[in-house]
């Protein structure tokens, strides 16, 4: 790993655009969509759509909860953690 | 539309269950935080503390269809609208003599299920689910008996301690134990009944455990590097450290 968790990734661009649009429920989302069926078909879209539904609910169960990540997960997830600013997040919860 | 009749099961099973009586809540009650969590995506007050540096600082009233206590209202608009930022100072101040840490971790999963399904439903291009029907009957208020404190806000029960008749919420039956690998899946320990609806939810939205880490195998329309980058950027725009 590069520290780029989209790098080798088929279709990564279209794939974050869709869960980008999903997330924010924004106007972006039939075009994010229609992408997805367009670049990897109309299954690729329902199972991509259930991930990112599925971390939607639980980023809040482990949000809500104070649920701590286990130190050899936050070990190995080092490089990409900080490539996303996710680290960062601590430091504005109140 | 072709859904897995997997997913499409586990979706339909998941939103009627809301509407049966829980451990904590009553069916009514539990329908009330589905119909609750869903405006809160445009309560004003909300989206004046999610623009804040701290959403603390922002004074005002919630955008509420108010038939729960204010403590409810409260969790239910912040996890809905700002999970990210939430702290240990906020859910101490929010828990008291009526609205325990296991009304908590119900209302948590009952938010999270919904969250989950609607976005499902908006993301693939379908029609939102009708609210469920409210079945009578009364909350069965049980509680494991071997808790421990320290790991997450509220006490959670390991999978170690685990005995019936407490449900097999870490599916330890017949063996080997299929979930309680990960943190994670203790978050919702201190009530297993909504602990098992998520995880029966999620896994098929998701991956099981085992088949999280068969990388021999794949058992989605979208390959296994697909299904982590759509986590972790989903975690990452929900401002999620775990």
């Amino acid at each position: 790993m590069d520290g780029d968790p989209t790098s080798g990734v088929a279709a990564a661009d279209v794939l974050a655009a869709f869960a980008e649009a999903i997330v924010t429920d924004g106007d972006a989302l039939p075009h994010a969509r229609a992408a997805v069926v367009a670049a990897l078909g109309e299954a690729a879209m329902i199972d991509a759509a259930a991930v990112v539904a599925g971390f939607n609910g639980i980023t809040r169960i482990a949000d809500a909860t104070g649920i701590p990540l286990e130190p050899a997960k936050a070990d190995e997830t080092e490089e990409w953690r900080a490539a996303l600013g996710i680290d960062s997040f601590a430091a504005l919860k109140s | 539309m072709n859904i897995r009749p997997e997913l499409l099961a586990a979706q339909t099973t998941a939103w009627q269950h809301l509407g049966w009586p829980g451990t904590w809540w009553t069916g009514a009650e539990r329908v009330a935080i589905v119909a609750e969590t869903r405006h809160a995506a445009s309560c004003t007050l909300c989206g004046a503390r999610r623009a804040a540096a701290l959403p603390a600082g922002v004074a005002g009233t919630h955008d509420t269809l108010a038939t729960l206590p204010a403590s409810a209202i409260e969790a239910i608009h912040r996890i809905r609208t700002d999970s990210g930022r939430l702290g240990e100072t906020w859910y101490r101040r929010l828990i008291g003599k009526d609205f325990s840490a296991a009304h908590y971790v119900e209302l948590v999963a009952v938010v999270a299920i919904t969250v989950a399904v609607d976005s499902f439903r908006a993301g693939a291009g379908l029609p939102p689910f009708d609210l469920p029907l409210p079945q009578a009957g009364l909350p069965s208020r049980t509680q494991p008996d071997r808790v421990t404190p320290g790991l997450a806000w509220m006490q959670v029960l390991m999978p170690d301690d685990w005995a019936p008749p407490v449900p097999d919420l870490y599916r330890s039956i017949p063996g080997p134990r299929e979930r309680g690998r990960g943190n994670i899946h203790l978050a919702l320990s201190l009530v297993p009944d909504a602990m098992i609806a998520w995880w029966d939810l999620f896994e098929p939205m998701y991956l099981r455990s085992a088949e999280m880490r068969d990388f021999h195998h794949e058992f989605r329309a979208v390959t296994h590097p697909q299904i982590e980058m759509l986590a972790a950027r989903t975690a990452a725009l929900n401002q999620c450290i775990y």
